[in-house]
């Protein structure tokens, strides 16, 4: 198999190194359309059947200032700092007695079910915030991080207004998370109805 | 002697003679072995004299295998490569720095790695080993410089960015008012018991290139070896700059970025423990 198809592979490997040209997996088709290319030559061995793309390669290493300087200190942000974390982790906590709390208590509340609703966005919302900032650095693409930025803001609204719907013209969070809990309790119950 | 000189100066080309004697002016090689192997003086015969073998290879050789990752700057077009090399365990030195040592003693001196002290002070040697002491033979032995850092050679890496870190901290005692007695700053014994722990961290780099949060980050975030030493200031009842400090780290890349993963502490060689140290620093400036 593998020795069957390696013209095909060193012919696509030598056409196209550097990018992946077309997503088909499958290397029959590409080379289909490969061929209709001109097949100018490379010096490179058909090693991979596709070229690496790998995402935010690391840079050739680049020093600021000279090797004795110091890295440059940022100007404080205690909201980007200590008063984010400290309310990422009340938030955290408070999301766990609350989501106890109306099976426990027993009694449906839609104001419990409402701040249940607004600490999950909140949650999920620094959440998300945290892996951008992780992954997309805002000295090597700041377009990229400020579209991913808002597309996170845009998020929270979205889901809001998802929830509001689910909360006014469906059962609402807790209720459901208890139709999902107790899922398949009557499954043998329905599977002797059907049969 | 002058006689000589003179005769050598102004004799026939014929009669001169270099420096060095040549064979046609003294006795022929064959005639003077003769002379030493005389009829008087035969060599023993080789029957009648032991043999001596070329040296068996040992049965109780633990021949083990280390790959190790080997780039040199000096071809930059070619990749990276995993080198290896067999040696025997019995001839080797407990630690793997005595397998680099003695690969670069007796097999391939090219092969390039820092170290110094070899006892786990100066931190020169860090690099990134499958385990601690290579006895089991069957399995190969894997070395590399450490991760996610520019390689300069073999198994050194570039840690620029690192002290340049280290040093933005600012790791010295900061004090605007005199000591009390003019002399030295006094600690009382609590106070010292709280910097143990932090001030045994020999730099080595270990901890910060194990974490993922600095492979992405290290750029900003200042990584866990720098962190601890941060505290280890800010712990510091002498020092009168703990807002500064604090201050410094108040932003959401240089502390923050710290996501509690442990790799440091579990990486650590001298087992310290720097995700406390940061834990310590972010449960100071929660609620300040």
């Amino acid at each position: 198999m593998a020795c069957a198809l390696r013209p095909t592979l060193l012919r696509q490997a030598l056409a196209a190194p550097s990018k992946r040209a077309f997503s088909s997996a499958v290397p029959a088709f590409r080379s289909q359309r490969q061929s209709v290319k001109p097949s100018w030559s490379s010096q490179r061995a058909a090693f991979q059947t596709s070229a690496r793309r790998p995402i935010l390669p690391p840079l050739p290493q680049v020093i600021h200032g000279s090797v004795n300087d110091p890295v440059k200190t940022p100007e404080p942000h205690p909201s980007h700092g200590s008063y984010h974390w400290t309310a990422e982790r009340l938030v955290s906590a408070a999301l766990l007695p609350i989501t106890i709390m109306p099976f426990a208590v027993g009694s449906l509340n839609p104001v419990l079910d409402g701040t249940f609703i607004g600490l999950i966005i909140i949650h999920t919302y620094i959440g998300f915030q945290s892996c951008i900032t992780d992954y997309i650095p805002t000295w090597r693409m700041p377009t990229v991080r400020k579209l991913f930025d808002w597309a996170n803001v845009l998020a929270v609204f979205v889901v809001g207004w998802g929830y509001y719907e689910f909360e006014t013209n469906d059962v609402g969070l807790t209720e459901a998370v208890k139709r999902v809990w107790r899922a398949g309790s009557n499954a043998k119950e329905v599977a002797d109805k059907a049969s | 002697m002058a006689l000589r000189l003179a005769s050598r100066r102004f004799a026939p080309q014929v009669f001169r003679r270099g420096m060095a004697t040549t064979i046609e002016h003294t006795k022929e090689p064959i005639a003077a072995t003769a002379e030493a192997t005389s009829a008087s003086r035969p060599p023993i015969p080789a029957n009648k004299t032991s043999t001596e073998h070329e040296p068996k290879k040992d049965e109780n050789s633990r021949i083990k295998t280390f790959n190790i990752y080997r780039w040199n700057p000096d071809e930059p077009a070619s990749k990276p490569k995993m080198q290896s090399y067999t040696l025997d365990l019995n001839k080797t030195g407990p630690m793997m720095l005595d397998a680099l040592i003695r690969i670069k003693n007796e097999v391939d001196p090219t092969l390039t790695f820092r170290r110094s002290c070899r006892e786990g002070i100066c931190g020169s040697c860090a690099m990134n080993i499958d385990g601690r002491i290579p006895t089991d033979t069957a399995k190969d032995s894997k070395i590399y410089p450490l991760p996610h850092t520019y390689v300069v050679k073999d198994l050194v890496p570039d840690l620029t960015q690192f002290y340049k870190q280290y040093k933005s901290i600012k790791p010295y005692l900061q004090r605007d008012t005199p000591s009390p007695d003019g002399k030295e700053n006094l600690q009382s014994k609590e106070d010292r018991r709280k910097l143990d722990g932090l001030y045994e961290c020999i730099l080595c780099a270990c901890c910060s290139t194990s974490c993922p949060s600095y492979w992405w980050n290290s750029e900003e975030y200042l990584g866990p070896a720098v962190l601890m030493q941060s505290y280890r200031w800010i712990a510091d009842s002498r020092d009168e700059k703990t807002a500064q400090r604090k201050d410094q780290l108040n932003n959401s890349m240089s502390l923050y970025r710290c996501h509690t993963i442990l790799n440091c502490s579990r990486t650590c060689p001298k087992g310290l423990n720097p995700a406390l140290a940061i834990a310590e620093i972010k449960k100071s400036m929660a609620f300040a």
